[in-house]
């Protein structure tokens, strides 16, 4: 293929008996931004190492625009591709002009004098990285971001064809991480290959075209971003739970850990919680850490109880907006919340729309369910119903299987013990 | 500071040297004649016994003081960009004690080849020390540096406790390793001269034309790698070719500390880190200081002459510590 900047066929390496890298294949076209995501200790840096030829494979082969790295001399090497690494805190009393040009050190012989190509590559590199401005100034005096653009002014000043760039931002604070990225960005528009390892899974969604998945050494997903860079991928590779929204502005995807790590381990006990208006956000996020399978209904469409619960992916049962709750509606919510052990009464408002949720209590406690509530769920400030709600709630009280919790650790270690009685 | 001035600067020390070579030779039982120094140019108005004392102990004095403080500072330099560890002077791979044991052994064992006898022992036992703290400083086919600074600190203990050893035993030789130990010029001879210069003219050269790669091991060995520098062999070549100066230098004069420790110093102060005008600026400066030490040497207390490793060290540390606490930039 005329394109193919990068191909990567077969690739093992190990360090001393921990394989890193297994059986890593991938080709990359000219002018790809490529991001690499995964979790630590994947492999993402030693990836880049062994591609800008820091590190040797044990086996497999890497082709730099069709070449075979393994008949490359050092110097050819980096002449294909240049790597940045993590901002640096070096205090070199030099200028950062002489930092630069030293990029060109893979095009001289030994002896060699700088001639005008090297001085028009520093220049092109100045430019991009917009550092003309500091280039006499010595590299000790920069910021870190500064002293960054310098790094990757060097690099170009190599003039590679592919850049590689081991964790760019990291350190940085948000002005120069878009800065740092959107001169990436330029780069890639010229036709400079971009390979990088990032941390922030939003930058790479902003910028990058392409999104590799590195996952204990294997490479998980590789494709386009726009295919590859959702929820359900990333919870693959990180373990952890995301929300997605598009970007209001670059209309990229947008991604939010949950703060909930994916319990990987079957769940046995179940909980139907009874919600609405908010009051059932915090319970869903109690329930799933502690481990419980969770189905959520009746709430209303757009209610940010049936958003969060519909992101969560938790089975939940919706009332259209602003309508109180039909017949249909309530016989689905029975299906659904007889399948489980236990029905929570959130604390929150009762209205007219809603006040049949309790008619769910008293069906279940019928087929021998355990209803559960707080004790601050009686209190009259949450009342539109002229008391009919505290009427229902009282009633409730009196059945044997309904329990009264004073907080909600109490009710948590209430279920906890029930688990453990049961599985053990 | 731009690159004309770097330049007037190493003019600058050159003519220093220059000065202060024209100087030291005019320097002599314990005055300065400019007389003595104008009858240099011309040889036929001296006596034969004057004739003697500047062709051929004063002019081969000067030549290995020279010789010995360039090799120095200009290897002190090398080595610390090399190990980026501003602490490291040219003995750091255990140099001077391995010099220290061969002439120890040199002056116990009796054996005796002519002049060359003490400076040829200390030479080898001192790049064999080196060798022995690169092999030991080994691992697989790399040379980290952290283990062979260390490798160097070790080796340098154990040796230690053989010289105080040799010194315990050297009874009546005890003053000729004691002189050795201390460092100086006072055995300076054409010879001595001559057997050094082949190791100059084929490793300053060398040690130069790296300029370049001890810059990229600034920003650290492995971006310098990444640049296309060969990064082990670098190491080898240039820790070959500062061992075998150091080793050299070592054998026709003793130990001389600080020099190569401090120098680098002055001059990273001065032109800052680039070692394309650290390098000669060291070379140059490393000689001036090391001529100025030993005229002092030789006039502070005439006529006892005292040993210019004791004068630098002297000179050095407190110099030192000056600058560590006027400085107090990270490094």
């Amino acid at each position: 293929m005329v394109n193919l900047s990068l191909s990567v066929q077969n690739l093992f390496f190990s360090y001393e008996n921990r394989k890193v890298i297994k059986n890593v294949t991938f080709d990359i076209q000219k002018g790809d931004f490529v991001g690499i995501l995964g979790p630590n200790g994947s492999g993402k840096s030693t990836l880049l190492y062994l591609l800008s030829g820091l590190l040797l494979p044990d086996a497999g082969s890497i082709f730099i625009s069709g070449k075979n790295t393994k008949e490359l001399s050092r110097k050819n090497w980096s002449r294909e591709i240049a790597i940045v690494f993590q901002e640096t805190n070096l205090n070199l009393d030099l200028e950062c002009y002489d930092i630069i040009m030293m990029g060109r050190f893979p095009h001289w012989r030994r002896w060699q004098k700088e001639n005008k190509h090297d001085l028009d590559a520093v220049q092109d590199a100045l430019q991009i990285t917009n550092t003309k401005q500091f280039a006499s100034r010595p590299f000790r005096e920069l910021s870190g971001g500064e002293k960054q653009r310098v790094m990757i002014a060097r690099a170009l000043a190599q003039e590679p064809h592919i850049l590689l760039l081991d964790e760019p931002t990291s350190h940085l604070d948000i002005l120069y991480q878009l800065d740092i990225m959107s001169i990436l960005y330029q780069l890639q528009k010229k036709g400079i290959t971009i390979i990088g390892v990032f941390h922030d899974i939003n930058l790479v969604s902003q910028f990058c075209n392409q999104v590799l998945f590195l996952k204990k050494g294997e490479v998980l997903h590789y494709d386009l971003v726009n295919k590859s860079l959702h929820t359900p991928q990333l919870e693959e590779l990180f373990d952890v739970a995301f929300l997605e929204e598009i970007h209001p502005y670059s209309l990229r995807p947008f991604f939010m850990p949950l703060g909930i790590v994916n319990k990987l381990v079957p769940l046995s006990t179940s909980v139907h919680l009874i919600c609405g208006g908010g009051s059932g956000s915090i319970f869903m996020k109690e329930f799933l850490e502690a481990g419980f399978s969770v189905s959520v209904g009746i709430v209303n469409q757009f209610d940010s109880d049936q958003e969060m619960a519909s992101k969560l992916g938790l089975p939940v049962i919706i009332e259209k907006p602003f309508s109180p709750i039909s017949d249909e509606t309530f016989q689905k919510a029975l299906d659904i919340a007889s399948k489980s052990d236990y029905v929570f009464l959130a604390p929150g408002y009762w209205g007219w729309g809603n006040l049949r949720n309790l008619d769910i209590a008293f069906s279940l406690l019928e087929r021998g369910k355990r209803v559960l509530f707080l004790k601050e769920s009686l209190d009259r400030k949450w009342d539109y119903t002229e008391g009919q709600a505290i009427d229902k709630l009282n009633r409730l009280l009196q059945q044997p299987q309904v329990k009264v919790f004073s907080s909600v650790s109490e009710l948590l270690s209430y279920l906890k013990n029930i688990t453990k009685n049961n599985s053990g | 500071m731009n690159i004309a001035k770097k330049r007037l600067i190493i003019l600058i020390l050159i003519i220093i040297l220059i000065l202060s070579m024209i100087f030291s030779l005019g320097i002599g039982g314990g005055r300065f004649q400019v007389s003595d120094l104008l009858s240099f140019f011309q040889p036929s108005s001296l006596s034969l016994s004057e004739k003697t004392i500047l062709f051929e102990i004063r002019l081969p004095r000067l030549i290995l003081t020279v010789l010995v403080g360039a090799a120095l500072s200009l290897s002190g330099a090398v080595l610390q960009g090399l190990f980026q560890n501003p602490l490291v002077d040219p003995y750091v791979l255990g140099i001077s004690s391995g010099g220290a044991v061969g002439a120890i052994v040199a002056i116990l064992s009796g054996i005796s080849l002519g002049f060359i006898t003490l400076p040829l022992f200390s030479f080898i036992f001192a790049l064999a020390t080196t060798f022995l703290v690169l092999r030991l400083g080994k691992i697989g086919t790399k040379m980290p540096l952290e283990i062979m600074l260390l490798a160097g600190v070790a080796i340098g203990f154990f040796f230690s406790a053989l010289i105080s050893l040799g010194m315990f035993l050297a009874g009546e030789n005890l003053h000729q390793m004691v002189f050795w130990m201390m460092g100086g010029f006072w055995n300076s001879s054409w010879n001595k001269v001559i057997t050094l210069l082949p190791l100059f003219i084929i490793g300053i050269p060398i040690v130069f034309s790296y300029s370049r790669e001890l810059n990229a091991f600034l920003l650290g060995e492995k971006v310098a790698e990444s640049m296309g520098v060969d990064v082990e062999k670098t190491k080898k070549i240039l820790l070959l070719v500062t061992s075998l100066l150091v080793a050299g230098s070592v054998s026709v004069s003793g130990v001389i500390g600080f020099v190569g420790l401090v120098v680098p110093h002055i001059i990273r102060i001065i032109i800052g880190d680039d070692h394309r005008q650290l390098l000669p600026a060291s070379f140059f400066l490393g000689s001036s200081v090391l001529l100025w030490a030993d005229i002092f040497s030789r006039t502070l207390l005439h006529p006892v002459e005292l040993p210019v490793g004791v004068l630098t060290s002297l000179m050095g540390a407190p110099f030192f510590i000056y600058l560590l606490r006027r400085k107090k930039k990270g490094w």
